[in-house]
């Protein structure tokens, strides 16, 4: 005969089992997954790992623990006290964060995460679950390089660059035309891209700072006054460390201020056709000609028949800079391990086909000409004051810009006024 | 569990219950439209428009000004009519248990809409839940659940259909074509439709309800499962449609391809929403993430620009959601049909003591 207690104790046990189950199933099914950190990079980690041919686990983690006490987590993000003013509106910043919302006022929060985070990820890595499906792949803010917009070479973009690239999106890419969200909303995203870039490009910084500086490995230094070691509140330990650390961020920050246009000088305005065509047939020329050379990728006429092997700056960073073939799985497995998508090669635009990415108004070509496009092979132009071997005269690139525009048929727009009504 | 169906069958002109039946064709009406909505819900990100829950903001769900509801912002107008209709479909649900309990003979009919109910329930508190934990993964789960609720509705308004009365099997000619029993191999491709159907619904939650955090491998694998899937499905339906046109009709005779025009037809049915719906998921990786690169094929293509939060792209896209559950319950109605024909077909054989030919 079994005992009282002995039911009342198998009652208790099927009770604790039921219990234990429903928690697992919530624990299943009903929790998100955190999002109260940012994720090391261990993908640049490893890309100083194979530069610096050291072991770099310590360094990476490092990294992220300041850069997280410093800039806060995707929840809650943060400005380092070292942060330039101006830069970036924390309250857009704190709004554009987080989980999806929005309030009676149609106030959104967590605009990134509704709109950005499926393709560029919760770090702004460019690996957001989607990416890999996608061709180009997102862009990586962290290594502060962007493609379009309107400053030299190697600076950093105008704000109004972003904001612009967020309404007009980018066709023929998965990247969204932005134009139905309010404006606040779209200056939110800027902040929080802005974020996002000085933040990665902080923590990449500090990776390279902790292995070539204070002798980071797998292990830390032996000293504290050597470590990337803070107070939990952002006060570093060792006050020469604290100050390199500050003079990382008001570097990266300070080039986001110090952006400016590079100036384009005015058109020439054509005032009968045939002027136009004479222009646009030594545009052609030049397309095609030694200088320039665009025809090199580009293809006959802008046909993309040219065969071209190349890549971005990001996969040539993971890839043939650290002497890597990229089509070589074996050689490339440990970055795809760390985070790394596919590489891919990247293919010079079918200019016939009169599709930008970027901008495309004569000015934006003309300027994309003599600068070329950051992270990207396309080289600018060398702009002189009379033809050399090395460069071209401004007029000769509004020629090749003319040239351009007759492509996709719309030569019209470097005619005056009165011509184009006589045309 | 047919026993006093027979009776009833046999004894009235009119099924008993009718009124159950008219009111599951109302809740399965008002099931879709729901799904709808619940689709555009997730599809602008606005499961989080409204805070809290049972209440909004702070009103009684059905005493929130109207006026701030429908000239208010376009997240709050979704996600409370959400709710609204959500409410609707449950009230709607407890009158049908009242039907089901005053004039439906089978036991197992009346704890069916109980269940229809219990479901309804299951389903506003899961959505509740997502509100009040924001969290998405519960979002998921209950767009996942919302699928199973429809096939309830559907089925209670199968097996309350004078149809299914008529195939009782209690005559030899109840049970359609005397000489047609869907075979083991038809019950399986069907139960396969429905069951597939349903794993396409749970990826396709997966892949709307991404967490951001999430790995590219994964959800590449999703996508490539998803499509393929989709067509597993299709050359399922397409064979299930042919069979079951080739099936002979009423009267014994083959048809002129269309068989039983009570299963064909639902067959036809089904090959339709598979090929809207492989369609409808084309348009929506378009209206997500562009035309791929591979398809570029020239100036129209490589300038396609994606829209965010485009109303006309975001319809397309929510109408994949609501053709999936089409796809989904109209498999699960054409497999119950199958098994009631096949159950009648076997009790004509059973009392007639002949054998039928089995497709």
């Amino acid at each position: 005969m079994i005992p009282f207690r002995a039911f009342r104790l198998a009652g208790a046990s099927a009770r604790s089992v039921r219990l234990v189950g429903i928690l697992a199933i919530l624990g299943i099914v009903g929790c998100d997954a955190a999002t109260d950190r940012f994720a090391a990079n261990e993908l640049h980690g490893r890309v100083v790992s194979f530069r610096e041919s050291t072991g770099v686990a310590a360094a990476v983690e490092d990294s992220a623990a300041v850069v997280g006490e410093l800039f806060g987590n995707p929840d809650v993000p943060l400005l380092p006290e070292s942060f330039p003013d101006g830069l970036i509106d924390l309250e857009n910043l704190q709004r554009a964060a987080g989980p999806v919302s929005s309030d009676r006022e149609d106030v959104h929060f967590g605009i990134y995460r509704a709109h950005c985070v499926v393709c560029h990820g919760l770090e702004g890595g460019g690996a957001g679950p989607a990416a890999a499906l996608q061709n180009p792949y997102p862009r990586d803010f962290r290594a502060g390089i962007f493609k379009f917009k309107s400053s030299p070479r190697g600076e950093k973009p105008l704000r109004a660059d972003l904001t612009d690239l967020l309404v007009r999106g980018a066709p023929g890419t998965s990247m969204p035309s932005f134009a139905r969200l309010p404006e606040e909303d779209i200056e939110a995203v800027v902040d929080y891209v802005i974020y996002l870039s000085i933040r990665g490009e902080t923590e990449r910084r500090l990776q390279r700072f902790a292995v070539a500086e204070l002798g980071y490995g797998d292990e830390r230094p032996d000293s504290t006054a050597d470590r990337l070691l803070t107070d939990g509140e952002g006060h570093f330990q060792s006050a020469e460390i604290g100050s390199a650390v500050s003079q990382i961020i008001t570097d990266v920050a300070s080039a986001w201020i110090d952006a400016r246009p590079v100036e384009v000088p005015a058109p020439p305005v054509y005032s009968a056709e045939a002027e136009l065509d004479a222009a646009i047939e030594r545009g052609r020329q030049r397309f095609h000609g030694p200088v320039a050379n665009c025809a090199s990728c580009h293809g006959k006429d802008g046909n993309a028949d040219a065969v071209t092997l190349d890549y971005d700056d990001w996969t040539k960073e993971q890839t043939t800079r650290l002497g890597l073939t990229p089509s070589d799985a074996d050689q490339i497995a440990p970055l795809r391990r760390a985070g790394a998508l596919r590489p891919r090669a990247i293919q010079p635009r079918r200019l016939a086909w009169g599709v930008y990415r970027g901008t495309a108004d004569p000015e934006s070509l003309y300027r994309r000409l003599v600068v070329g496009i950051d992270g990207t092979p396309m080289p600018g132009l060398l702009v002189q004051e009379a033809t050399g071997a090395t460069g071209v005269t401004s007029t000769e690139v509004w020629e090749l810009v003319a040239f351009l525009l007759s492509l996709d048929g719309r030569k019209d727009l470097l005619l005056t006024p009165s011509s184009r009504q006589e045309g | 569990m047919v026993e006093s169906a027979r009776d009833h069958s046999a004894a009235e002109s009119l099924p008993p219950g009718r009124w159950l039946h008219r009111w599951s064709i109302v809740i399965v009406g008002l099931v879709w439209p729901l799904i709808w909505v619940g689709g555009q819900v997730t599809t602008y990100d606005a499961g989080m428009a409204v805070p809290d829950w049972p209440g909004t903001y702070g009103y009684n769900l059905l005493l929130y000004p109207y006026q701030t509801w429908l000239l208010g912002p376009f997240d709050l107008f979704i996600e409370h009519g959400h709710r609204l209709l959500g409410a609707l479909v449950g009230l709607v649900s407890i009158v049908a248990v009242g039907f089901a309990f005053f004039s439906e003979p089978r036991r197992w009919v009346r704890w069916l809409s109980v269940l229809v109910l219990l479901a309804v329930i299951g389903q506003g508190l899961l959505g509740g839940a997502r509100v009040v934990l924001a969290d998405r993964t519960l979002a998921m789960l209950h767009g996942c659940t919302a699928e199973i609720f429809f096939s309830l509705c559907v089925g209670l308004m199968v097996v309350t259909s004078r149809w299914w009365w008529e195939r009782d099997g209690s005559e030899p000619e109840s049970s359609g074509r005397r000489d047609f029993r869907p075979g083991a191999g038809l019950m399986t491709v069907s139960l396969a439709v429905c069951g597939l159907a349903y794993l396409q619904v749970v990826l396709g939650a997966q892949l709307r309800h991404v967490q951001p955090t999430a790995a590219p491998g994964g959800f590449t694998h999703l996508v490539m499962t998803h499509i393929s899937t989709a067509f597993v499905i299709l050359a399922l339906a397409a064979w299930l449609a042919w069979r079951l046109s080739r099936a002979a009709g009423q009267n014994g005779e083959r048809s002129a391809g269309c068989g039983d025009l009570t299963l064909s037809r639902p067959a036809s049915l089904l090959l339709i929403f598979v090929l809207w719906q492989i369609l409808l998921g084309s348009v929506t990786w378009v209206a997500r993430y562009g035309i791929p690169w591979w398809a570029q094929v020239g100036p129209r293509s490589a300038s396609y620009l994606v829209k965010s939060q485009a109303f006309a792209e975001s319809l397309m896209i929510t109408g994949h959601v609501a053709t999936g559950a089409l796809v989904l319950v109209t498999s699960v109605f054409l497999m119950l049909r199958l098994w009631r024909v096949r159950f009648a077909a076997n009790q004509a054989i059973e009392r007639a003591g002949s054998a039928a030919v089995v497709l």
